[in-house]
């Protein structure tokens, strides 16, 4: 399995990132790995890929509640990106949201994966990779 | 002359007439002279004799029609008053003699005999004369004519009476008939024939007669008639009908006789007439009769005349089963009418009878009768007064019928009317009674109570006037189904504007009132005022409302609590298992300075529920009352560093003798996380001036809390703004929690929390006690 060229993680909680991102190393899953505290950061980070003419990274994992901009309003923003490999982007939802509501509003948003809820397991990145391929 | 043997003496010659005088003894007293020659003289004596005592009017004249004999009654029978006439001359005696008659006289001067049976004869005066005669001549001895023997009668009276008889006959069309029955032979009179319709001289027999009858049932009763007679003698009167020798159906009344001598029947006689005409109108007036009377029967019509002259009233069948009463059962109609008319309306028939007499007004009225066995009828009865040309009143005919059935109703109806009416206006529920253009006709008490207007006033407007404009079309579009005949009713909720603006909330179901002719006439509206009830479903939305969003921000809180504490938890395992694995000691050392972090957020997280929690349980219970300005003071003096490390300055705008019910420690929480929030968030580019003011808005205190620092952006954070663990700025301090607890707390004190706020100029928080 080939690592992902570069990934981007959004999420407001420092302990999981640092977590997750030993994990990525664990499973060596990717080479790159973007971090963005909330949804406004990461609009405005990924804009500016774009404005810069890189691509954008192939895997995103998305929290949902973030302050200043959360997942959903994320969400609706990414899609109005200009990039022509946005497409090949693929969004993973985690989070530690039970609640029905925000399983059911997921699928609501085409350009989102799947849905994994915290915390995320070794298994799990595994399981990614291999649908990247 | 005569001598002693009685004979005549031939003393005188040329005595032609002389009375004659027979003794008792049968000699003749006194003396005739006769002629000598003459042989006759004994035939000439007795032949005087015989004159003069004739029962019948005789005269005797010579060749120059003088009288040389006559009897007394010729002198009767002509009117003759001059009793000596012998020797005068007939035509001198009887001067209006006839120039026909006096032809005849001529011509029985020559020998020869006449005799008439009876002969008409015009005078020049006009007067008609029917004579019957007998002339011979008479003759001497020689065979010469010696004059006249007239024996006349005037027959005019009897001829007078049986041309009036004949005429008579002929107009009456009655016609005699005669059977002999030894011989068979039948007589019939001319009219007899006439209506046979056969020639005048024609005679039948028996059977012929009898053929002229249609055969069948009419020749079989006339048959059976004339045996029946000729057996027993019984006369018959009977009508048949006969067919005549031209084929023609007439109807005849044939009356027959019997002479019956020694027990056997000689002759059979009677009359014939002609009653065709007679009997076609009788059959006809029968017909109409029959069907007048069928009609009436069927229709329960009583027909009845009244002569006002005789004082007599008259009644058909049908006046008596009518009022129920036998015409057996009463001596004379007026008694009936009198005893059936009902007590009460008695005087009131009379006196409309007198009206109709006088001619003040025509007999048309109504009144009441009772049968005998106690039930009470209603008659109406017409009548025309006919008068006679003097204009006096002679006849009242009129009909009367039964118009129970009519009344019974008539009254039902005005019942089923009064108790509608009643229910209409004593009902609690709003009735209305609408025209066609929908103007209010008639309208219940209920109904002006719901909408404000008295009677009066809402039977101007029609009811689109006064319907919610929101609501009339739907209205209407109902309406129009039944318009259209495509339902009797509908039933809708609707508004009403009442007389003072307010919306008055009904139930109105519409139903359409038809006419005579089944044609749509009018509506009946019921309207249901349900205004009360809407107030208490708003009232129960309301406090639905409340529990739903109650239940909500629950649901919400309890999201968002095992979402934070799974957060957390989760954090606490991943680290203790990199934790477990890690060898490296600066790597632990950094794990384990998360892992004290992590615990501190769960604990965090676990303090806010309390907090939450307690705020949403049993607030009401600390309600106090309390200083505002004290409250404020002291909240900033608790902030007083913060304030004066930020710089900013409060200003308060709040009566001192404010109080107001609250829970002291909530005001304080509240009051201090606001200010708090606006010194947090103060803008960079000023110093933060906080105004906190107090006014009255609608008897409710509203406090505000205005601060000119970074402000919201309310349209994307205004529905987050209360929520949990929201936060909108990169404030290290951000909890996201503290709005949500004030709004829980301001809640709990049943006040409400607004904000206004403006990017880059600030945020006004107010507050609703």
């Amino acid at each position: 399995m080939s690592k992902v060229k570069n990934t981007c993680i959004i999420d407001d909680d420092p302990i999981f990132v640092y977590g997750t991102m030993r994990l990525m190393k664990e499973v060596d899953f990717s080479e790159n790995i973007l971090v963005y505290e909330n949804g406004q950061d990461a609009i405005d980070g990924l804009n500016q890929m774009t404005t810069e003419g890189k691509d954008l990274p192939s895997v995103i994992f998305l929290d949902l509640n973030m302050p200043i901009m959360n997942g959903w309003e994320f969400l609706e923003d990414f899609v109005k990106i200009p990039n022509n490999n946005r497409e090949k982007v693929t969004i993973y939802i985690i989070s530690s949201s039970v609640d029905p509501k925000d399983l059911e509003r997921v699928k609501n948003y085409n350009v989102v994966n799947n849905y994994i809820l915290k915390p995320i397991s070794p298994e799990d990145l595994k399981s990614i990779l291999h649908e990247a391929k | 002359m005569v001598d002693n043997n009685g004979y005549f003496l031939n003393q005188f010659e040329d005595c032609k007439r002389l009375p004659t005088i027979f003794t008792t003894n049968g000699r003749c007293k006194n003396n005739r002279i006769l002629n000598p020659k003459s042989t006759t003289n004994l035939e000439t004596l007795s032949t005087d004799f015989l004159i003069n005592y004739s029962p019948t009017a005789v005269a005797i004249l010579d060749t120059d029609m003088c009288f040389t004999g006559h009897s007394q009654i010729w002198l009767k029978e002509f009117g003759i008053t001059n009793e000596s006439i012998i020797g005068k001359s007939y035509y001198e005696v009887i001067p209006d003699t006839p120039d026909a008659l006096k032809k005849i006289h001529t011509d029985c001067l020559k020998g020869t005999f006449n005799e008439s049976a009876g002969k008409k004869f015009m005078h020049a005066n006009g007067t008609v004369q029917w004579l019957k005669w007998k002339i011979n001549a008479w003759k001497d001895d020689e065979g010469t004519v010696g004059g006249l023997i007239i024996d006349m009668e005037d027959i005019t009276k009897t001829k007078r009476r049986e041309e009036l008889l004949l005429m008579a006959e002929s107009v009456a069309r009655i016609g005699g008939w005669e059977v002999d029955m030894a011989t068979s032979k039948v007589l019939w009179t001319k009219v007899t024939s006439e209506i046979h319709e056969v020639a005048e001289g024609y005679v039948p027999n028996l059977e012929e007669g009898i053929n002229f009858y249609k055969a069948g049932e009419h020749r079989d009763r006339i048959t059976n008639l004339v045996s029946e007679a000729i057996q027993s003698g019984a006369t018959w009167d009977t009508e048949l009908i006969i067919v005549t020798a031209k084929d023609n159906e007439v109807w005849v009344r044939s009356k027959g006789e019997v002479e019956i001598i020694d027990g056997k029947c000689v002759r059979i006689f009677g009359t014939f007439q002609d009653i065709n005409e007679k009997k076609k109108y009788e059959l006809a007036l029968n017909k109409v009769t029959e069907r007048l009377s069928v009609a009436t029967k069927k229709a329960g019509v009583g027909i009845w005349d009244f002569d006002i002259l005789k004082n007599e009233l008259v009644w058909d069948a049908n006046m008596y089963s009518l009022y129920g009463v036998k015409k057996s059962d009463f001596i004379g109609e007026y008694e009936a009418w009198q005893a059936g008319l009902h007590e009460e309306d008695k005087l009131r028939g009379d006196k409309e009878i007198q009206m109709a007499i006088s001619g003040e007004k025509e007999f048309d009225t109504e009144f009441r009768i009772v049968w005998p066995n106690g039930e009470i009828r209603h008659i109406r009865a017409i009548a025309v007064t006919q008068r006679n040309a003097d204009g006096k009143a002679t006849k009242i005919t009129g009909t009367n019928w039964d118009i129970t059935e009519l009344k019974t109703t008539q009254l039902k109806l005005l019942r089923s009317r009064e108790s509608f009416k009643e229910t209409f206006t004593n009902s609690v529920i709003g009735l209305a009674m609408v025209a066609l253009d929908g103007t209010f006709k008639e309208v219940n008490a209920s109904l002006c109570k719901s909408l404000g207007y008295s009677e009066s006033e809402l039977c101007q407007f029609t009811f689109a006037e006064i319907t919610h404009p929101d609501d009339l079309e739907m209205d209407l579009a109902q309406l129009q189904k039944i318009i259209d005949r495509k339902q009797d009713s509908y039933q809708t909720e609707k508004r009403y504007i009442h007389k003072n603006g307010k919306v008055v909330h009904a139930i109105l179901t519409v139903t359409a009132g038809k006419d005579i002719h089944g044609e749509l006439s009018y509506y009946i509206g019921q309207i249901i005022d349900i205004s009360d009830r809407i107030a208490s479903e708003k009232e129960l939305n309301q406090y639905v409302d409340i529990t739903r969003e109650q239940n909500e921000s629950l649901l919400n809180f309890a999201h968002i609590v095992s979402h934070n504490l799974r957060s957390h938890s989760t954090n606490l395992t991943m680290l203790s298992g990199f934790l477990n694995k890690e060898e490296d000691e600066k790597e632990r050392k950094n794990l384990l300075g998360m892992l004290g972090n992590a615990s501190e957020s769960l604990i965090e997280t676990v303090l806010h529920l309390n907090e939450v929690v307690q705020v949403k349980v049993g607030a009401t219970d600390m309600m106090k009352s309390v200083n505002l300005y004290k409250t404020i003071k002291n909240v900033e003096k608790n902030l007083s560093l913060l304030l004066q490390e930020k710089k900013a300055v409060c200003q308060i705008d709040v009566a001192k003798d404010i109080s107001l019910m609250a829970v002291p420690a909530y005001l304080d929480s509240i009051l201090l996380n606001l200010v708090t929030n606006s010194i947090k968030y103060s803008s960079p580019d000023r110093s933060p001036i906080i105004k906190i003011s107090a006014t009255m808005v609608k008897k409710k205190l509203v406090l505000a809390v205005s601060d000119n620092g970074l402000g919201i952006n309310l349209e994307r954070h205004g529905k987050k703004l209360f929520g949990m663990y929201k936060t909108f700025h990169r404030n290290k301090d951000a909890k996201g929690i503290g709005l949500f607890i004030t709004k829980n707390q301001i809640e709990a004190m049943n006040g409400k929390i607004e904000v206004e706020s403006e990017v880059g100029v600030g945020t006004t928080f107010k507050l609703y006690f």
